[in-house]
């Protein structure tokens, strides 16, 4: 049931032009039949201030929802916390971060370019990388893939699959045993193990439905459920843990472990065999911009390079860098990043978020599927040399993802250690993936005595070492080359791994957390900084939930159709005549990348 | 069938939109395949293959600003693999062409791909009669041409309220797209032959399940 109190929809809003069915129909060449007013809009619905990925989704909720909308961003590209950087750019927002342009959001950036990509006149330019502020994966079965898949943002994007989990465990790494088959055909598990982790799985699909199994354990650990009830061991138990539910300690308690482990598993064979995808060309900042443009062609007006100087909460009137003003009805939405310092209410952000991102001059392909062209690297408590006490994080992307040209790659490090000690772990898990790369990838294998064996007869055998072995005695004979390594601290109000609390948004009403009187952000809603979530999980909550205080209800939240919906999910029979096809006459995208080289549209299921 | 990206481009209020309405508008009851939503808009044209007279279909996937240009906010993910754009001016407002200019810049600037064909159209020329009173014309037509020459870019002054011009500035971008493309084009369909290190997409709206909990656990 819609609200009463709900604002009327774009349907019920312009009669002539919608259909009045109850959810929101868009009309063959909407955003082109309709020309644009000339002029900055004087008055609008709402005033959102930051590109970020939830205030992206949020502009393009509520632009098809009726409401006008002014999006604009300080910086002169979209994004803000999420946003895809080249190496010029991530440079000045260094610089930014260092003269304090972000108190309480980001601290501390460190930055080394090499002289490659220095200046223009090396062998790479600035604009061959694409470096995430907050890089992302996405479950293939998660509420913001589907809301992409409605709004049909997807087809401003494009998306790949990412199946090379790695859990990092006695100097070596680990393949993530991903499939039934695999766990059936893993020569070094025992029958026993097999047995008990297929029954594990067969739970927690369900797990819910299932508490006389957890219930006793729902204070408690995972760990000791899944030693206890389901007698799995350590490597089980660890990668149950760490790389497909991606916790952070030991101590994830069992209902968010389970939760957490089933996200993967439910994700699993719906797009293919992976459960996770990534954007090309970049992850949060990419779809923040697909986002964007969605609201515009909904009828949001975009303003880059346009800060807010001041909000006067009594006249409701919001003044802007360039001079303008604009006169907000209903609700001014801000990113902390880019309220005025003086602005009292600014949430406090308590956590702290070590990230270390480098570009290295190594395809790092030993790490990826075939096909593919990234990977997740988990380092679990107490797997490094720093005695790590919670998880480092490592997301790899090569270059198939056109976020970095060949013969490199980006790798993505973080931590929610607190203090000096996140650092140590973030430079231990680097040195133990720079030994790792180079033992997979040293080409001199015969000519290495570490790895030479003797056979039974005198003669000498070379010891194949592949993905998962041991790479303690090697010692490299070449060394990683950086092309770019950078350190920040960002902070964040959401406790680790968490996703954002409605509570957050509930500052206003909430007496513990009174507003100052007379401040110039009473009655704004401020966004939160992104969360440690590797995960996209948290953007469609927060986003709903925004929504919802600004429209009333949250029933029609992405509630559209396309007019021209065509595009039906085809029968299963259908898709696989489609692909028998697929041979003879496939279409060809002449979408060309920075490399020349031609993409062909293809299925990934087949 | 092969697919490109245009991408259209100018001042507000020069009539992009209308270019693309009225070409789309005036397709549509030819080729019922054409496709528009809020995502782009999608029209095929058909080109003759030079050699033998056999006709090939071009699909193009047009991108409109949303309005997204009037402050200069463009995301980079606009430009991103545009194989053609139209840069529109209006021919009856003086410094049209002049910001027309700056758009062709900002679009080589931007687009990586050396054989982008870019398109100068001057829209508008319904309201320039060469001998009414009340002709409205303020751009020259070969002042434009010229620069369209120096710069090596397609040139035609349109009408999209009458649709004069308006289907051969497709058609032509067309062929040049389909001459300029044909050996990269032979090329990836010789690829595609036991290539299998390409990186493949995930297409999203074709889920190979509805049910995940079905399939392989």
């Amino acid at each position: 049931m819609l609200s009463p109190e709900r604002r009327p929809s774009m349907a019920e809003r312009r009669p002539t032009m919608f259909s009045s069915q109850s959810h929101i129909v868009v009309p063959h060449l909407a955003g082109i039949e309709d020309p644009l007013p000339d002029s900055t809009p004087e008055k609008v619905d709402v005033l959102i201030v930051g590109t970020g990925m939830v205030e992206s989704v949020l502009a393009a909720a509520l632009s098809w929802q009726g409401s006008n909308v002014l999006h604009v961003d300080k910086n002169d590209y979209y994004g803000d916390t999420s946003a895809t950087l080249t190496v010029d750019q991530a440079k000045r927002w260094v610089k930014q971060v260092n003269e304090g342009a972000y108190p309480q959001c980001y601290s501390n950036a460190k930055l080394y370019v090499s002289t490659s990509i220095a200046n223009g006149k090396g062998k790479y330019a600035s604009r061959d990388f694409g470096l995430d502020l907050a890089p992302r994966i996405l479950f293939a079965k998660s509420d913001l893939l589907s809301i992409l898949v409605k709004s049909r943002v997807h087809q401003y994007l494009e998306f790949q699959s990412l199946s090379s989990f790695h859990t990092y465990e006695n100097d070596s790494f680990e393949k993530l045993t991903n499939t039934k088959q695999e766990i059936f055909t893993d020569q070094n598990l025992p029958l026993m193990t097999k047995r008990n982790l297929m029954k594990f799985i067969k739970f927690v699909l369900n797990w819910e439905d299932q508490p006389e199994v957890w219930k006793a354990y729902s204070e408690r650990p995972i760990t000791e459920i899944l030693v206890d009830k389901f007698k799995l061991e350590k490597p089980q138990v660890f990668e149950l843990m760490f790389s497909i539910g991606l916790c952070y300690n030991m101590n994830t308690k069992t209902p968010e472990a389970l939760q957490r482990i089933r996200r993967y598993l439910s994700s699993f064979d719906v797009y293919g065999p992976f459960s996770v995808l990534y954007s090309k060309y970049g992850g949060p900042g990419e779809l923040s911009q697909g986002f964007c443009r969605s609201a515009a062609v909904g009828g949001a007006t975009y303003k880059l390079n346009e800060s807010l100087t001041s909000y006067d909460p009594s006249t409701r009137v919001a003044y802007f860098s360039d001079g303008s003003k604009v006169s907000v009805s209903e609700k001014v939405v801000l990113s902390p990043t880019q309220a005025p310092s003086y602005n009292q209410n600014i949430p406090k952000q308590e956590y702290e978020i070590h990230r270390l991102t480098c570009i290295v001059e190594k395809s790092c392909e030993e790490w990826f599927s075939e096909g593919e062209s990234a990977a997740v690297v988990v380092f679990p408590p107490g797997s490094l040399k720093s005695g790590n006490q919670v998880v480092v994080q490592a997301f790899i992307l090569g270059q198939g993802s056109e976020t970095c040209p060949q013969g490199t790659s980006i790798w993505y490090l973080s931590t929610t250690e607190q203090g000096p000690r996140a650092e140590m772990d973030l430079d231990a898990a680097l040195e133990a993936m720079e030994a790792s790369i180079l033992r997979e990838s040293s080409s001199d294998l015969e000519n290495d005595e570490s790895i030479l064996q003797i056979g039974p007869n005198g003669e000498a055998m070379i010891n194949s070492v592949r993905l998962g072995q041991s790479f303690k005695e090697y010692i490299p004979r070449e060394n990683i080359q950086y092309l770019f390594k950078l350190y920040y601290t960002q902070y964040t109000s959401t406790p680790p791994f968490a996703v954002v609390e409605p509570s957050f948004f509930e500052m206003n009403n909430n007496p513990s957390k009174q507003m100052v009187p007379g401040a110039s952000d009473n009655g704004v809603l401020y966004t939160a900084m992104p969360s440690a979530e590797i995960s996209y999980d948290e953007v469609v909550t927060a986003a709903r939930i925004l929504y919802e205080k600004i429209v009333g209800s949250d029933d029609d939240f992405f509630d559209l159709d396309f007019e021209d919906d065509d595009d039906v999910p085809i029968s299963k029979e259908d898709y696989e005549n489609a692909i028998e096809d697929d041979d003879e006459d496939q279409d060809i995208n002449m979408g060309v990348g920075r490399h020349g080289s031609t993409e062909c549209v293809g299925e990934m299921e087949i | 069938m092969f697919q490109f990206k245009l991408v259209l481009l100018g001042d507000s209020s020069v009539g992009k939109s209308s270019i693309v309405y009225r070409f789309v508008k005036n397709s549509f009851d030819e080729f019922r395949e054409s496709t528009i939503g809020a995502a782009f808009l999608s029209q095929t044209i058909k080109v003759k293959e030079s050699d033998d007279g056999e006709e090939t279909v071009i699909k193009f996937e047009i991108w409109d600003t949303a309005g997204q240009e009037r402050y200069k906010s463009l995301a980079p993910m606009y430009y991103r693999n545009a194989n053609a754009a139209l840069v529109v001016y209006d021919v009856t407002q003086q410094d049209s062409l002049v910001k027309a200019q700056s758009w062709v810049n900002e679009l080589k600037n931007k687009v990586g791909d050396d054989d982008l064909v870019i398109c100068l159209v001057g829209n508008k020329v319904d309201l320039c009669d060469e001998d009414a009173e009340d002709n409205k014309r303020a751009v020259g037509t070969e002042e434009a041409r010229s620069y369209a020459n120096e710069q090596n870019l397609l040139f035609y002054e349109v009408s999209a309220k009458t649709g004069l011009n308006v289907q051969q500035i497709f058609q032509s971008i067309g062929e040049k797209l389909f001459e300029t493309k044909s050996e990269e084009i032979a090329a990836a369909k010789n690829r595609q032959i036991g290539s299998s290190n390409d990186h493949v997409n995930v297409q999203l709206q074709r889920a190979s399940t509805n049910d995940p909990t079905s399939c392989c656990f």
